[in-house]
């Protein structure tokens, strides 16, 4: 009995190591006023497994940053047509895995 | 997106010698909705209060209109777009219709009352035109020329609008999407056949008019905030057409 108790716990504890939780940056080309900027939020926001409060715009360097926990990392063809839907054309996407929140604080 | 629009308008030098004053209130709401990246799909639902002055006999009347005007639809296609970093050049086409859909045969106690006051045309009109944009972060220039073709009565009309936009504040940009305050500088000319008459073309009717027009507007995420102020810089009206003074515009746009 405490056997199949502690197998649904050690798969839920284990969940998170198969996730993809990653940082993206996007360059995209065509973000020339803010009005622009709310198409390209709205459509990444909706993207499954996308943290909503960690979409960033940097309209100056034409930068859209997030961060999303997904099965798998959204590939760069996913992005590519959500980009060009919202009216942009997306120049290329760096990845890097998050940073803990205990590890970012060290000295 | 939605927008809003408000819009006076006033015409009162009037060559023909009845004295003629006429002043309209335009709310303009428009609604309009992306189908893809491509193709956006417009409705544009006008509703007006005219009124017009003039002296007859030396006697001065005054008659005036409200209601609902002509319900407009119209689509907008991408054509070419070339992107770059913070800018954007875009071609368009567009084109649509306006339904006889405002009444256009009210009575006042002095009889049926005059085309122009009139809430709607009583004609299906088409109209179609091309517009180019060059958008950067610091400034936005586009050009538009479109025609008009009115089914009967109203002279069919050519434009063409020019539009020079330069962001104000803030000054310099640094990070986030901040709002832009822009200062907007347009040119804007119409040439209008003359009207047609029973059949007859009106030759107190039509020609062209240069308009410039100053504004400011301020741009955020969500919504949009602008005012422009049109005043002609030159008007080559035909016979005793009534001239105009000026034109103010006021419109929210909002992000859905």
């Amino acid at each position: 009995m405490q056997r199949l108790i502690m197998i649904p716990i050690l798969l839920a504890l284990a969940l998170p190591a198969w996730s993809a939780e990653l940082h993206y940056k996007l360059r995209v080309d065509g973000l020339a006023c803010p009005y622009c900027a709310y198409g390209i939020e709205k459509k990444i926001k909706a993207l499954d497994g996308v943290v909503k409060d960690s979409v960033e715009i940097r309209l100056n360097d034409g930068v859209v940053a997030f961060e999303a926990s997904t099965d798998r990392p959204i590939d760069e063809a996913t992005l590519k047509t959500l980009v060009n839907d919202a009216g942009f054309t997306l120049r290329g996407v760096k990845t890097q895995p998050l940073v803990q929140e205990d590890a970012r604080h060290e000295p | 997106m939605f927008r809003q629009q408000l819009r006076w308008l006033r015409s009162g030098d009037d060559p023909s010698g009845l004295d003629r004053e006429m002043e309209a209130f335009a709310a303009i709401s428009v609604l309009g909705y992306g189908v893809n990246s491509k193709l956006a799909l417009f409705g544009v639902q006008p509703w007006t209060d005219k009124s017009l002055e003039l002296t007859v006999d030396g006697s001065a009347i005054e008659r005036n209109n409200q209601g609902l005007g002509d319900f407009t639809a119209f689509a907008r296609y991408t054509l070419w777009q070339k992107d770059a970093l913070g800018r954007t050049f875009r071609l368009a086409g567009f084109g649509g219709l306006t339904a006889p859909t405002g009444e256009d045969d009210t009575s006042g106690r002095f009889g049926r009352l005059p085309p122009p006051l009139q809430n709607g045309s009583g004609a299906w009109d088409g109209f179609g035109g091309l517009v180019a944009t060059w958008q950067t972060l610091d400034y936005q220039l586009d050009g538009q020329i479109s025609y008009r073709a009115n089914e009967f009565e109203v002279g069919d009309e050519t434009r063409l609008d020019l539009s020079w936009q330069q962001r104000l504040w803030p000054r310099e940009l640094e990070g986030g999407v901040p709002g832009f305050l822009y200062g907007v500088l347009e040119f804007n000319w119409l040439y209008q056949d003359k009207h047609r008459v029973d059949g007859q073309r009106d030759d107190d009717s039509g020609g062209d008019t240069l308009w410039l027009s100053p504004g400011v507007q301020y741009v955020t995420k969500r919504w949009v905030l602008e005012a422009v102020a049109q005043k002609p810089v030159t008007q080559n009206l035909n016979g005793t057409a009534f001239e105009n003074d000026w034109i103010a515009t006021t419109s929210f746009r909002m992000n859905f």
